[in-house]
């Protein structure tokens, strides 16, 4: 059943039709045309489809866009100026990069709660980002680089 | 000039000599050690792209008017399709066309003229049998494809391809590898590699040692699943939109199945999101992506989801490993053998497991027997250095249990017999810097003491050490063109594609570096078969080691141009020439701008081409390294954490430290999954996957990563190329696993000899540790 | 497939009462719905509708305290008992200083923190097993077919007790946390111990709970011990369900030891020594060897 719905994304709002049932991250990729997030799975498992929802990591691809409501949603679109962009480049913290607008989002919600997170803490909160390519000592880095955490 | 020459070819420890056409490579070798630009960290090129999202993936395409694929995958291990009806799926809403089997028995009513008067059925809607996709109606592993739907959406043609009436018979599956060979059901003929005599060395060995090592399948799982768009266009042309490794090989085999030109195929990868091996060939889904495009004349894609690639993308194959060595009280080996089962599949290639054992050490008898069983599952696929990522673990657990059972430092046996030429073939190495690489060793090694002292409780520390060798001299042909613009900014074209290992940024720095200009005046463009001229696969540990000499080349073919004009320019003998950092230097005095010359091209480019020249001839080209793992293991409840990798590797000379560290890193938690918590698991009556989706099977994460501390021996190999590189991709993730398991024996006592070594694993050997030392203690005194 | 709009708990177990699903968090049911195994026409989202968030109160009486499977003499004093909605995410609660370490570490080490930012305590409590059988639907006994084909085939990742039908070990870790903390349930209808939320499957009724299909978890109530602890062996260290799960909780001088990752339901331990009375299958019975380990040391985390 298609229903219409209003969506925030990156401070732009949308009126859409999706049918319900329809995943947040495919009305972003297929509907809105922002492609920065990734699908790898589509099942929750891996974090290539993290956004926030009104500052919350959340898995685009187990998110019914219908249930999104008034949150406004933040996608890799909306942190291109994110001081973690340069850092992720800096530190090498990407390989292939299909990973990386997820562990950007992902990292952007640890910093805005915890500006100078310990090793161990990025290790927990980055925990849901799966990288295959193992970039991932650099991903620390890039995260406590921006932190201020070393 | 190019010249017809004899070369050799290696991929993945495949040579093959063959005649080639080659131009000369007349560049000499910078001299070792960084310099402006090469050898200098480079963050990528392409970075803010990719961070940014805004790089464009296979995954990200999206055609006008493109259709999408459900593949009908097999769920038995072993069948016979007796029949398929497609009637309903035909009629289904937004399908339109349906590929089958051949074989199998199609009602009647497929006819399109038929299923175009029923009602409601889409007039275009079309079942024929596939006649050049590979589809089976005889399926001999579970995810074998059997039939396909095209639809106007994803979720239609999911939905079309339940309706598909498949009469199944399903068959008894072979899935045991040890009765495969027994049962000679083989992939290819047994390989036996001897020299001297096994049995007279094992009766010359003051100590033997034999174990049985095991490893299991595990999967690529790339973020970026299998995909390919194909769309038909023109005079019969095709475009592939693909996440690939090889732009290349992908153009003739879709070329030769559909018996085109082969410039009539262009095919395009610009980012791909990993591969590891896997992506080396079109796969089944870009030939049914291209059948049903050409049948609908719509462009049409087929992609692979998670669930899909955890059965029909490729694996590491399992291995049975039984082994023995012999030596000498002085660790000298005197004889070193092997029963190599490699669980290969379905299809696919048997990998040397046996290489490690065959190259790495000086041992008079070596004896080795390779078996690659043809199973119904799923077919393998290369998976960075496969066979010898294998094959490392189990040698050198071996030569770490015969040290023990000496009473000698590991690291004293292996250089006891260190090689210093190939041991199989006698020949000279180009260059080996493996005593180095031992030598740069000793401070990690050193930590031993200290690190055993800090066991605390139940958590055991240990250290354990284990070399690698490879392949990775890359070879021609591959060429680069370069581009040089008024504006003084050069463009490489090549059509390479760069998989995530950063060899975009590695070949703009090596023409950067050549033509004396900063890195940021220098972009590639790559992934385009209709746009570049050959490049390599970006597999075997080849992509740095082929396109960089010929990049260098095209560069250096430029940089004679502009300083030919500009000795003309500015009157001054060309010899006295230099490019510096972008300025044109005239003996050290006087300089100019680059722009002042190219400036002068207005729309003229200076155009530049390379090609990478042979190989050295009569020469082993190989690559080296040692790593020290610490690991911590709670005897308790088995789990084993790794606390510190130590990774020194020669490779030859490091184009981008940055970048290499970071191959070194990736491979190194590539080997931890591997080594502690990676298994593709089958249900063993029926042959299924077990761990299709990605909280069954256990990728590594963050938290599970420790510290990496990585060295290179960083010496430019004077026989290889005008770059003296060798290839980095596949190195790293070779010894990891048997330090890891070395260091666990040195903690503990306890043997690890299966793969991974889960809480079962490590909780078995430490009861058989047990078992051992009470047998031991409670021996009657002789 | 439709999306309800309930304003109240009583339109939302009246669209319940129609074969509608409850949706919390969504982690589960997005991902069921889509493959199969759950199937839907209409769903019921439950934000706004049950309690979310911790609220601090005083005392049960006696009475309330007396029911509690396992509890051995009722404890003399009354104790602060937190009160915890159903749909209070466990991200929340991983970092609320005012709830027991057990269920703290719990929610901390459960899941990856996009799920447990997602994912509610309610949800969590309701999952379904993650056996591999059941998850690619092979219409195993749990699903109404008639074998196990966890026993006779791959099941490192199962149960040690309770498998006489099926081998499956419950996944969640809160639960185990909630039970040695003897948590108590208020559903729209009743009050329970969450002991009695779970019940082994039968041959004639395969549910591993005891809710109604119409029935809404709404609140939980959960003790304050004067110690507790939980302690995850997992495949990896973090985001990977519970090999094995050991929870306990300190009141006085009573501790209640509960398992995850043990058996087709959370598993009380009526006391250390009955590990002994594990039915370990040929491939779990590492799991004992872990949990006896992780059972004497959450022990002696707890003890005074
Ligand atoms: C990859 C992955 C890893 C995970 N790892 C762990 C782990 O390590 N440990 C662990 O404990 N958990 C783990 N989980 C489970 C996760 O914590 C749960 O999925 C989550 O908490 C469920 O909450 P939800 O709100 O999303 O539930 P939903 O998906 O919305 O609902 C789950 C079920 O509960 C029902 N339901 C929800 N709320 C109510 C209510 N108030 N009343 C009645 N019925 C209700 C729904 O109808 C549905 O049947 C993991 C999940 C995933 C996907
Ligand atoms: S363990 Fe339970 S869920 Fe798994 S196959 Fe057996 S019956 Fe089914
Ligand atoms: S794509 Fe959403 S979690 Fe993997
Ligand atoms: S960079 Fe490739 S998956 Fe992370």
């Amino acid at each position: 059943m298609l229903e219409s719905l209003e969506l925030t994304v990156n401070g732009d709002r949308h009126a859409l039709d999706a049918p319900v049932g329809r995943s947040l991250a495919e009305v972003l990729r297929d509907d809105l045309g922002l492609t920065g997030t990734k699908i790898a799975c589509y099942e929750g498992h891996c974090g290539a489809c993290t956004v926030l929802l009104d500052g919350v990591p959340a898995l685009s691809c187990i998110t019914l866009v219908h249930a999104v409501g008034g949150r406004g949603v933040t996608t890799i679109e909306g942190l291109r100026e994110h001081p973690l962009v340069d850092a992720f480049v800096r530190e090498d913290a990407l390989q292939c990069g299909f990973c990386t607008p997820g562990q950007i989002v992902s990292a952007s919600a640890l910093l805005a709660a915890n500006p100078r997170p310990t090793r161990e803490e990025i290790g927990h909160a980055m925990a849901g980002n799966l990288c295959r390519c193992g970039a991932y000592r650099n991903i620390e880095a890039a995260i406590a680089s921006v932190g201020g955490g070393r | 000039m190019a010249r017809l020459i004899k070369t050799e070819k290696e991929v993945e420890g495949h040579y093959t000599e063959t005649w080639v056409v080659v131009e000369e490579d007349v560049l000499e070798q910078w001299p070792a050690g960084p310099r402006a630009v090469v050898g200098q960290p480079a963050p990528r090129i392409d970075g803010h792209e990719r961070a940014r999202g805004e790089a464009r993936y296979t995954a990200d395409l999206a055609l006008p008017g493109m259709l999408h694929t459900a593949v009908l995958r097999s769920p038995y291990a072993r069948a016979r399709v007796r029949r398929i009806d497609a009637s309903r799926a035909l009629t289904a809403p937004g399908v339109r066309a349906v590929l089958l089997p051949e074989g199998a028995d199609l009602p009647p009513q497929h006819a399109p003229e038929a299923i175009a008067s029923e009602p409601g059925a889409i007039g275009a809607a079309l079942a024929e049998r596939a006649r050049v996709a590979p589809l089976t109606s005889e399926p001999g592993y579970e995810g074998h494809a059997v039939a396909a739907v095209a639809a106007e959406t994803q979720a239609q043609a999911q939905a079309a391809l339940r309706l598909l009436a498949v009469d199944w018979e399903p068959l008894e599956p072979l899935l045991d590898a040890d009765d495969a060979v027994r049962r000679k059901s083989l992939v290819s003929e047994p390989r036996v590699n001897e020299r001297g005599d096994l049995e007279r060395g094992l009766a010359e060995a003051d100590v033997v040692v034999e174990a049985v090592y095991r490893t299991q399948n595990v999967l690529h799982n790339s973020l970026e699943t299998h995909q390919a768009i194909c769309h038909w266009h023109g005079d019969g042309e095709l475009d592939v939109y693909i996440s690939t490794q090889f732009v290349w090989g992908v153009r003739d085999a879709v070329a030769e199945r559909f018996g085109l030109e082969r410039d009539k195929v262009r095919v395009v990868c610009e980012y791909m999101g990993g591969g590891f091996g896997s992506k080396n060939g079109p796969g089944e889904y870009t030939l049914i992506a291209a059948e049903l495009a050409r049948r609908t004349g719509r462009p049409v894609r087929c992609a692979l989801d998670r669930r899909d690639e955890s059965r029909a993308a490729g694996n590491r194959n399992a291995t049975i490993q039984r082994l023995v060595a012999g030596a000498r009280a002085d660790g000298t080996l005197t004889a070193l053998g092997g029963e190599f089962v490699n669980a290969v599949g379905w299809d696919g290639l048997s990998a040397s497991t046996a290489g490690p054992m065959q190259l790495l050490y000086a041992c008079d008898n070596v004896r080795t027997v390779e078996y690659g069983a043809r199973l119904n599952t799923p077919p393998n696929a290369a998976f960075r250095a496969p066979g010898f990522v294998e094959g490392t673990f189990g040698l050198e657990c071996l030569i770490d249990e015969l040290a023990a059972k000496l009473d000698l430092d590991p690291l004293e046996v292996r250089r006891r017999n260190y090689a210093t030429t190939d041991p199989v073939n006698e020949r000279d190495y180009s260059a080996k810097g493996l005593e180095r690489c031992y030598q740069l060793a000793e401070r990690h090694w050193a930590r031993r003491d200290d690190v055993r002292a800090r066991s605390d409780g139940a958590w055991k520390r240990g250290v354990g050490l284990a070399s690698q060798i490879w392949f990775g001299a890359g070879g021609p042909p591959s060429y680069a063109w370069l581009r040089l613009n008024a504006e003084g900014h050069a463009t490489v074209i090549t059509a390479m594609q760069d998989i995530g290992t950063g060899t975009r940024t590695a070949v703009a720095q090596i023409a950067a570096e050549e033509l004396g200009f900063p890195l940021a005046r220098v972009s590639v463009a790559l992934g385009d078969s209709a746009r570049g001229p050959f490049a390599s696969i970006s597999a075997g540990s080849s992509t740095t080691p082929s396109m960089g000499p010929a990049v260098r080349a095209a560069a250096a073919d430029v940089k004679r141009q502009l300083l030919e004009i500009a000795a003309q320019r500015y009157a001054v003998d060309i010899s006295t020439l230099t490019v510096e950092d972008g300025r044109i230097v005239a003996g050290g005095s006087r300089s100019w701008p680059v722009e002042e010359i190219t400036g002068l091209l207005g729309d003229g480019q200076l155009l530049g081409k390379g090609a990478r020249g042979p190989n050295p001839t009569g020469m082993r080209v190989l690559t080296f390294g040692v790593q020290v793992a610490e690991v911590a293991v709670d005897v308790g409840t088995g789990e084993v954490v790794v606390e510190r990798v130590a990774a020194i590797h020669d490779v030859g000379r490091i184009v981008n430290p940055l970048g290499a560290r970071s191959q070194v890193e990736g491979g190194i938690v590539q080997a931890i999954g591997y080594a502690l918590s990676e298994a593709r698991l089958l249900d063993p009556a029926s042959g299924t996957v077990l761990t299709k989706t990605l909280d069954a099977y256990k990728l590594p994460t963050i938290a599970d990563v420790p510290e990496i501390v990585t060295e290179f021996v960083d010496e430019p190999d004077p026989h290889l190329t005008n770059l003296g590189s060798k290839g980095l991709g596949e190195p790293p993730i070779i010894p990891t696993a048997a330090a890891i398991a070395n260091a666990i024996r040195d903690a503990t006592g306890a043997d690890v000899r299966s793969l991974p070594v889960t809480r079962e694993e490590m909780l078995r050997a430490l009861r058989e540790a047990r078992e051992r030392e009470r047998d031991r203690l409670g021996a009657p005194a002789a | 497939m439709e999306l309800l709009r309930p304003r109240t708990i009583a339109e939302a177990t009246a669209a319940l009462r129609d074969g509608a699903v409850a949706l919390a968090g969504g982690t589960e049911v997005v991902p069921l719905l889509r493959d199969g195994p759950l199937l839907a026409a209409r769903l019921v989202p439950l934000a706004g509708v049950v309690p979310r968030g911790v609220d601090g109160r005083r005392a049960t009486p006696e009475a309330e305290q007396s029911h509690e499977v396992g509890a051995a003499a009722a404890t003399a004093a009354p104790r602060p008992v937190l009160r915890v909605g159903a749909g209070t995410t466990l991200a929340e609660l991983e970092v609320d200083p005012e709830i027991p370490a057990a269920l703290r570490e719990a929610c901390r080490l459960a899941a990856s923190p996009q799920l447990r930012s997602m994912g509610t305590l309610g949800g969590n409590l309701l999952q379904a097993t993650r056996c591999w059988y059941w998850r690619l639907h092979s219409g195993c006994w749990l699903q109404g077919g008639d074998r196990c084909h966890a026993r006779e085939g791959e099941h490192r990742e199962h149960a040690f007790f309770g498998n006489g039908r099926c081998a499956s070990a419950h996944p969640s870790d809160p639960a185990a946390a909630l039970l040695a903390l003897g948590a108590t349930l208020r559903t729209d209808r009743r009050e329970l111990p969450l002991s009695e939320l779970y019940r082994l499957p039968r041959d004639d009724d395969r549910s591993t709970t005891t809710l109604a299909a119409d029935e809404l978890l709404l609140e939980l109530e959960v003790p304050s011990p004067d110690a507790s602890v939980y302690l995850k062996a997992m495949d990896r260290k973090r985001f990977a369900f519970a090999l094995v799960g050991v929870a306990a909780a300190r009141s006085g001088g009573e501790v209640r030891i509960a398992l995850a990752g043990a058996a087709p339901i959370p598993w009380l331990l009526a006391a250390p020594d009955a590990l002994d009375e594990a039915t370990p299958l040929p491939g779990t019975s590492y799991k004992v060897e872990v949990a006896r380990t992780l059972v004497d040391r959450a022990l002696e985390a707890v003890a005074p």
